[in-house]
């Protein structure tokens, strides 16, 4: 230490105290565990995953050249345009029925007017820390045709029960519940924490300049969470595309897909193939569809995040 | 003017009365599935239904832990769940300090690097990372659900963000008392980052014990299983002709639920201002 030879001589004067500088490795060692662990666990076997779509093998057999044949057959598999169509069911929905409830849940949940906030929030919000398998086991009940609770009501009701796990018609429909209960909760958290940081004094011009709540919300509030509903919209979209738990659970083990694969998702097909039937290639060329996909969406996401980093 | 007082007395009345209901739509799957845990089969067929049960029993939860290793699911998840969270804490926080005190040639390509990985679905690397496995012998061990997953990108990125905001006075503070770069990060950093520490512990513990798609590719011994994937296999493998294990599948429902929705309760404000500080930035 540098500054230790002046504690005798009295007459010197003393050095300049300099910054002790900050070591030249330590940085590279702190970040260095996610660089290994990303290389090892994801970026291998994400290269892995490129060739492993061009090659056939299936678990135990040795893999062997396929061009582009994985591909030819996904892409002429009615199975799996099926679970396209479904998944793309599941983003619009969530899209067009969660994003904009979540808005209205918290805008209620953050109405001054509204007694047992605290208590509300905490029911509300629940179902963001609730298992998606257990809660789905539930739904599964209720939506039972003979027994279950939504066709008691509907009876009771005066309506005729429906089979909401063994009809094509309503399988989705019965999918976008458990999304609804699960995903709205999550999604006003967001829009929550957007509606506390708009400034107070903008609806108190509003007001004085006579605006009425319709035009409050159309003038202040929507123009100000902008950012917020972009993204949450990727939030969604995202995992929707990626959804799993529900359906699988909802329609058991011997038919996940529902009946005739009617609420079959992406994810649950290359599961099927990939882990259920081992067919390595096949899947990894499903998985290599739904990264392209997401790609395209994370970019945009990407976007949102820089937006918010310059605002 | 008594008019738009009464307009308003209305709307706030709307406004409380919609809440309710809709409070009482989101808890009724949750109450729903408490109560059934407690009654009789054919209690739970009945209708109307009951919230208290009219025939309480625990036959449920016996029949529930005789007939499925329950507990040592539960263990399982536990135990993954801590590991993983306590190897999260660290390396996140190492790595977000990082990035957030140091100027070190090539930080900018490495954190664009960082943020780019994100981008990877995990449904690629299932195929591939399952094969790995397979072959590195893990399959069926902790070590597949804990190790992989040790330092994740967005959270690094949490930390970061959390760790710009402390002043780099305090560093330099230490480092002229002759402080280590270890050190500094153990007994300045650390301390500081309690608040986002408690963030990232509540959503890495609650994403470990409800993750599902993994470890059901991975675990297929029922004494490795976690409480998702054996839940999952409960309504399929039961004898034709005996009744089916629906109270038992609600009692462990009921248990893998409720404690963590206690738990989230009393620490609300953490989880919410973790989920929202990766995204919102205010």
């Amino acid at each position: 230490m540098a500054t230790q030879d002046t504690a005798g001589s009295i007459a010197l004067p003393v050095p300049k105290r300099r910054l002790p500088r900050q070591d030249k490795y330590a940085p590279y060692f702190f970040v260095s565990p996610f660089y290994i662990l990303f290389t090892i666990f994801f970026l291998f076997p994400t290269l892995f995953a490129l060739v492993l779509g061009f090659l056939k093998w299936n678990s135990m057999g040795t893999p062997e050249w396929f061009a582009l044949r994985n591909y030819e057959r996904l892409f002429g598999d009615e199975i799996f345009w099926q679970s396209v169509g479904n998944t793309a069911f599941y983003c619009a929905a969530s899209l067009f029925i969660v994003v904009p409830l979540a808005l209205l849940e918290a805008m209620a949940l953050n109405a001054k007017q509204l007694r047992f906030r605290t208590f509300w929030r905490a029911i509300y919000f629940a179902p963001i820390v609730t298992s998606a398998v257990a809660i789905s086991l539930v739904f599964r009940m209720l939506y039972n045709k003979d027994y279950g609770l939504l066709n008691q009501f509907i009876v009771a009701l005066g309506g005729l029960p429906v089979d909401w796990l063994g009809n094509q018609g309503v399988a989705k429909i019965a999918v976008m519940g458990i999304v609804v209960w699960r995903w709205t909760g999550l999604l006003s958290v967001y829009f929550l924490a957007g509606l506390q940081s708009i400034s107070e004094e903008l609806y108190e011009a509003a007001a004085i300049d006579g605006a009425n709540g319709w035009q409050r919300f159309r003038n202040v509030t929507l123009p100000s969470l902008r950012p917020v509903v972009l993204f949450v919209s990727v939030i969604v979209l995202i995992g929707s595309l990626q959804i799993f738990d529900d359906p699988q659970i909802l329609f058991g083990s011997n038919t996940p897909g529902g009946p005739a694969n009617a609420g079959l998702s992406i994810v649950q097909y290359l599961y099927g193939r990939g882990i259920g039937q081992l067919l390595y290639g096949y899947a990894s060329a499903v998985g290599l569809f739904l990264f392209v996909v997401i790609f395209v969406l994370s970019l945009v996401q990407f976007r949102v995040f820089r937006g918010f980093e310059n605002d | 003017m008594v008019t738009s007082l009464t307009a308003r007395r209305i709307n706030t009345f709307l406004l409380n009365f919609v809440v309710a209901v809709g409070g009482i739509i989101v808890a009724a799957p949750l109450v729903w599935m408490v109560s059934a845990s407690f009654k009789p089969l054919n209690e739970i067929y009945a209708y109307p239904p009951t919230i208290i049960p009219d025939n309480f029993t625990t036959a449920n939860y016996n029949r529930l832990f005789n007939d499925w290793p329950f507990w040592s699911w539960y263990g399982n998840s536990l135990i993954v769940a801590v590991l993983l969270t306590i190897a999260v804490l660290f390396l996140t926080s190492l790595a977000g300090f990082g990035f957030a005190k140091y100027r070190f040639k090539g930080s900018n390509i490495l954190f664009v690097l960082l943020l780019g990985s994100t981008m990877i679905p995990f449904q690629l690397v299932l195929v591939p990372l399952f094969i790995f496995m397979s072959q590195l012998k893990w399959t069926n061990s902790y070590w597949c659900l804990i190790v992989p997953f040790m330092a994740p990108a967005v959270g690094i990125f949490l930390m970061r963000q959390f760790l710009l905001s402390i002043p780099s006075e305090l560093i330099e503070a230490a480092r002229i008392d002759g402080a280590s770069e270890f050190g500094i990060y153990w007994r300045v950093i650390l301390p500081l980052a309690r608040p986002a520490l408690a963030a990232q512990a509540v959503l890495t513990f609650l994403g470990a014990w409800n993750s599902f798609l993994w470890p059901l590719s991975v675990l297929h011994s029922q004494a490795s299983m976690t409480l998702p994937v054996g839940m999952s296999g409960m309504m399929g493998g039961v004898t034709a002709g005996s009744e089916p294990p629906i109270g038992a599948a609600m009692a462990a429902a009921t248990l893998v639920t409720i404690p963590v929705v206690i738990i989230f309760i009393s620490v609300q404000k953490q989880y919410i201002a973790g989920l929202t500080a990766a995204s919102v930035k205010q």
